[in-house]
């Protein structure tokens, strides 16, 4: 297991890491999923998305991800006919923003854990509230402020059986 | 003392048993188990740790296998009547919508018209579920004939303890809930959660990554 890549949200006018997957929910709930390839141990899901709110509202503004067969993968290939813009309306759930700086490293999934989370409580695409969660102070002022990945595996275009660690 | 040559003798093959055994059987570790359990204990890293737990280890276990070799034997035959007996499917639980999460009966019309989506910036169809009408549509054709459809609110726990609440529509026949349609799948946060504690914290988001993770 390894951290994983984050989606993209463009929140209140800043570019932010989300800890959260909407599009999972999607796929889950019956929506077209044409299966993505992982080519990094850091990107199982084998895509990121990019997320916008406007108006309280949470949309789907971009996709970047390969295929199973190589091919690249754009939100065209998910919503042909929106290929510029899909509100999430099947998105129920807790979208989380990790911020400030690093409390601690977790190498798995979403697990590391910041001085702040920005929780956004959303009801069918629309946020209906927002809360902070503090989860303390960093000891280190060289915390490593934000999001990221320490440390990923990338596949070879072959195959999965071995790989280079980046 | 022939006796003693004899008893470490069985004891040899024992261990030569036991060592063919183990390595026609033992699954490789992969590499993403490794770096789970080095992210679980990163003293699986160490040179000190290697050293104990690739020599050390096992040739403590050989000494013992060819000294006490009838206990190895009894301990080995425990072992497999026990897993024969214990063993119970890691796989989880299957959600199903059940009698007591009905809420009310409704018909296709009904529900279209209380489930088109519509948004301001024309970013989703204006249609019944609408990115998910295919879905939908495909969900009706799988309706029997004279089967009803009926809203439902179901909390659901898994197998891993995660609390879920799922909203939609399910097919009922002859009364019995059947194939369901979800509107609403969210975890239900634990009551913890606004506690402060980023190590509760983080216990909920893994297993909550982990689903996210199953498209």
């Amino acid at each position: 297991m390894t951290a994983q890549i984050a989606e993209r949200l463009h929140y209140q006018g800043e570019d932010v890491a989300m800890c959260t997957n909407p599009l999972s929910d999607y796929f889950a709930m019956g929506g077209t999923n044409p299966r993505f390839e992982s080519n990094c141990t850091a990107l199982w899901r084998g895509y990121v998305g990019s997320w916008e709110i406007v108006d309280e509202r949470l949309y789907l503004v971009g996709l970047s991800g390969t295929l199973e067969g190589g091919a690249d993968a754009t939100l065209a290939t998910i919503f042909p006919d929106f290929p510029d813009r899909v509100f999430a309306h099947w998105y129920s759930g807790t979208i989380r923003i990790p911020q400030g700086k690093q409390l601690e490293y977790v190498h798995m999934g979403y697990g590391s854990t910041f001085e702040r989370d920005l929780f956004l409580d959303i009801e069918r695409g629309v946020i209906v509230s927002t809360r902070v969660r503090h989860n303390g102070t960093a000891e280190s002022d060289n915390a490593p402020e934000g999001y990221e990945v320490g440390a990923m595996t990338v596949f070879p275009r072959s195959g999965k059986g071995e790989g280079e660690s980046a | 003392m022939i006796y003693l040559y004899w008893y470490l003798g069985v004891g040899a093959v024992v261990l030569a048993v036991v060592y063919g055994a183990h390595h026609l059987t033992k699954e490789k570790e992969s590499d993403s188990l490794r770096e789970l359990l080095e992210a679980v204990n990163p003293d699986r890293k160490k040179l000190s740790y290697r050293i104990l737990n690739n020599i050390v280890a096992p040739v403590l276990a050989a000494i013992l296998v060819v000294a006490v070799w009838p206990v190895a034997i009894y301990m080995k035959v425990k072992e497999m009547l026990q897993e024969k007996e214990s063993y119970v499917s890691p796989e989880e639980r299957e959600f199903a919508v059940e009698r007591e999460h009905l809420l009310e009966r409704l018909t296709v019309q009904e529900i279209e018209r209380r489930e088109v989506v519509t948004d301001p910036l024309k970013a989703a169809p204006d249609l019944p579920f609408g990115h998910l009408n295919a879905a939908w549509q495909e969900f009706l054709q799988g309706k029997p004939d004279g089967a009803e459809l009926w809203s439902f609110s179901a909390q659901w726990q898994t197998t891993w303890g995660r609390k879920e609440l799922r909203c939609g529509y399910a097919v009922v026949q002859d009364g019995a809930p059947g194939a369901h349609f979800l509107t609403v799948w969210k975890d239900i946060p634990e009551e913890a959660e606004g506690g402060g504690s980023a190590k509760k914290a983080r216990a909920g988001d893994i297993p909550g990554w982990l689903r996210k993770q199953a498209d």
